[in-house]
């Protein structure tokens, strides 16, 4: 930058640029990739069963299970011999299947034999045939602690390829003292509360509820309905009402009270209630919207036998106990109640965790998108210029 | 008369850096400009099928962003240099023996992470806090105003994380600038104001000019302050590159609007640099020696 013959070599840096941007106009000429057509679940394998043993590399979402030398994953590498790679690379549905999607689409798990997303995107993944089928038979310990409501999701009605990790409630969160009258999704949109709300990023978690709140079942709707709501959205960005739009980090906005309400999930509103007691989870008069997130094997998976061991393990309920003390979501095993019962009555008593069926009389599962594949995208793009202002 | 090994001795020690260059940037660089020109989705794969118009469509859609980009950018360097300028004065000029202590007081932050500098903003401008209920006090936010998610803590978040780029090349001209010519400068009877301009600032614009470009250009392309900082309508074209790529895997609109951004960015530098960093004005310094 000090002399004139470095001033120089700063424009036939530029010059050296434009000339390969030229070059590779010219270049680019040749190459396109081909197209993998035909993508579907017509001849996915099932995952092959037997005695487990040998490695096993898992993927899951952070938080999601203690990965100390005292937690779940240390106790089944001691109890069954497998040195298990428990690995947490699942941030984002989306941003992880594009992570995972190039091996995928070539039969290649990545040398991962367990998968967790949530269930639009294993429906997603199921209909690619990137997904494979799950042997029942192998499956023991898993269908006979399985809940009852978790049996047969609209997604996958047979549990065919997909087993729950654990399941949430995505509602209101709200403090209480500061905004005591929020009880429905419409009442994030009065003028009173305006940029004093949140809402999330996560798409499937915010449209459904906002059109719950309009009168549409979410289980029901067509493109247009989701549009309707998005506009809604648009409106109350547009007018400030919305102060933005976040991931968990809402949490600590209402914790300082710079946000009174804000569309969240159960699990938080727990881990939230134990430093500021007056965060609460607040069941949407018209329902919340329930989601699990699902542990799959992907086609090409290593040690299928030891993926089928894992999913058998977790679902012992004393194993169970232990990993919903620790992530205060809702489990999605039986016999987990009783146990915290006599162990940790404070969670055991917690209807966020263990929700009674009055609780969620008036929820709904978590829809995928209606429409065809082009109506869906342009859904998220209308969703994602909202998020762009 | 050298021999031909003396000759080719630059070329050497070139290799490596221009080495990696190569792979890490030209290359790079065609396959994103290849991708941008496709269409396709990311389950069918992409064909190359020379669609211009992702260049067209996403530029006429996402104006708003790319022009926000450029403000927040722009405002985050002045105020870098109205600020760093000062401060880099009084490093260089009158820091003494606490010289290399200030210094390392501006780079002390780089030991903590970016993401986790930016999120401590969060709490400086909270709705609550001490700064913003001093800028009440003092009118400059009105009362039922907020600073957190808005344009001011953005811009105040990217001129934060980037004054350091300020300072060191400001520090790095100044600490150099001959005394003596101020000194000469006052004997001829110019005030303190005449000397500055005309003696301290055009010997040190060199150091504005780095200073400068190292605080724009990645601020630019930063979506961390505004996701952070920013509301609902603070979003730059870094975050509408990040929604494009990871949320609806649109890796063709994606790599044009990175591209795009690259071509706007050199365009502006070109500019900048023709305008205030002529062949004079770089080698200023060196008549003067």
């Amino acid at each position: 930058m000090k002399t004139p013959s470095n001033h120089r070599s700063l424009k036939l840096l530029i010059l050296a640029a434009m000339a390969l941007t030229v070059s590779m106009v010219l270049v680019a000429c040749g190459g396109g990739s081909g197209i993998d057509e035909g993508a579907s679940n017509e001849d996915v394998p099932t995952a092959e069963g037997g005695e487990a043993s040998g490695k096993v590399t898992i993927s899951n979402w952070p938080l999601y299970v203690d990965p100390g030398k005292d937690g779940s994953i240390a106790e089944y590498q001691e109890k069954s011999g497998i040195e298990t790679k428990y690995i947490e690379d699942v941030n984002d549905n989306n941003e992880f299947f594009g992570k995972v999607q190039p091996l995928f689409s070539q039969g290649d798990a990545g040398g991962r034999s367990i998968i967790v997303v949530t269930d639009w995107m294993a429906e997603k993944m199921w209909n690619l045939g990137y997904i494979q089928k799950l042997d029942h038979d192998e499956l023991t310990t898993v269908f006979d602690n399985l809940t009852d409501d978790l049996q047969s999701p609209a997604f996958d009605p047979e549990r065919e390829f997909s087993v729950p990790w654990q399941s949430g409630m995505t509602g209101l969160v709200v403090r209480e003292d500061l905004a005591p009258d929020i009880k429905s999704v419409n009442d994030l949109f009065d003028p009173k509360y305006k940029g004093k709300v949140t809402m999330l990023t996560e798409l499937r978690d915010t449209v459904p509820l906002v059109m719950a709140g309009d009168g549409v079942d979410p289980n029901e709707s067509t493109p247009e309905d989701w549009t309707a709501a998005i506009d809604k959205l648009q409106k109350a960005v547009d007018d400030g009402q919305i102060r933005r739009f976040t991931g968990n980090d809402y949490v600590q906005d209402l914790a300082k009270g710079t946000v009174v309400g804000a569309i969240g999930w159960s699990g938080d509103a727990v881990q939230a209630q134990i430093d500021n007691p007056n965060i609460n989870y607040v069941q949407p008069t018209q329902g919340c919207s329930i989601w699990s997130d699902n542990m799959l094997i992907p086609v090409g998976a290593p040690n299928t036998a030891a993926a089928y061991d894992f999913m058998n393990f977790v679902y012992e309920p004393e194993v169970q106990a232990d990993i919903t003390e620790w992530v205060n979501y809702v489990s999605p095993v039986k016999g987990v109640k009783e146990i915290l019962e006599k162990r940790d009555p404070a969670i055991a008593n917690n209807k966020l965790i263990f929700p009674t069926p009055e609780f969620t009389a008036d929820c709904f599962d978590q829809p995928s998108i209606p429409g065809d594949e082009a109506q869906q995208k342009e859904i998220e793009q209308q969703f994602q210029d909202m998020l762009a202002g | 008369m050298t021999s031909l090994r003396q000759r080719l001795i630059p070329y050497w020690l070139l290799g490596p850096g221009l080495l990696w260059l190569l792979f890490f940037f030209v290359i790079p660089m065609y396959f994103m400009f290849e991708l941008s020109l496709k269409t396709g989705s990311l389950e069918t794969g992409y064909q190359l099928t020379w669609n211009w118009s992702n260049y067209a469509d996403s530029i006429s859609e996402y104006s708003t962003q790319f022009g926000r980009a450029f403000y927040y950018a722009g405002a985050a360097t002045v105020f870098s240099l109205l600020i760093g300028y000062p401060l880099a004065y009084a490093i260089a000029i009158k820091g003494g023996r606490w010289k290399n202590l200030m210094l390392f007081a501006v780079i002390a932050p780089f030991f903590t992470t970016y993401l986790i500098r930016t999120i401590a903003w969060k709490t400086i401008l909270d709705d609550s806090s001490i700064v913003v209920d001093a800028l009440k006090f003092l009118h400059i936010v009105p009362e039922d105003g907020r600073v957190l998610a808005t344009s001011g803590a953005v811009i105040a978040g990217l001129t934060y994380n980037f004054l350091p780029f300020m300072v060191l090349p400001l520090y790095a001209s100044l600490e150099r600038l001959d005394l003596r010519l101020v000194e000469a400068s006052k004997d001829l009877y110019a005030n303190s104001r005449a000397t500055f301009f005309k003696v301290t600032l055009p010997l040190t614009a060199p150091g504005i000019v780095a200073g400068t470009l190292l605080c724009f250009i990645p601020a630019a392309g930063d979506y961390v302050n505004s996701t952070f900082l920013g509301g609902t309508k603070q979003a730059m074209i870094g975050n509408v590159i990040q929604s494009k790529y990871l949320v609806i895997n649109d890796y063709p609109v994606a790599a044009a609007l990175s591209f795009t951004l690259l071509v706007l960015i050199m365009l502006l530098l070109m500019a900048y640099i023709k305008f205030a960093g002529t062949e004079s004005l770089m080698g200023e310094e060196d008549e003067v020696k």
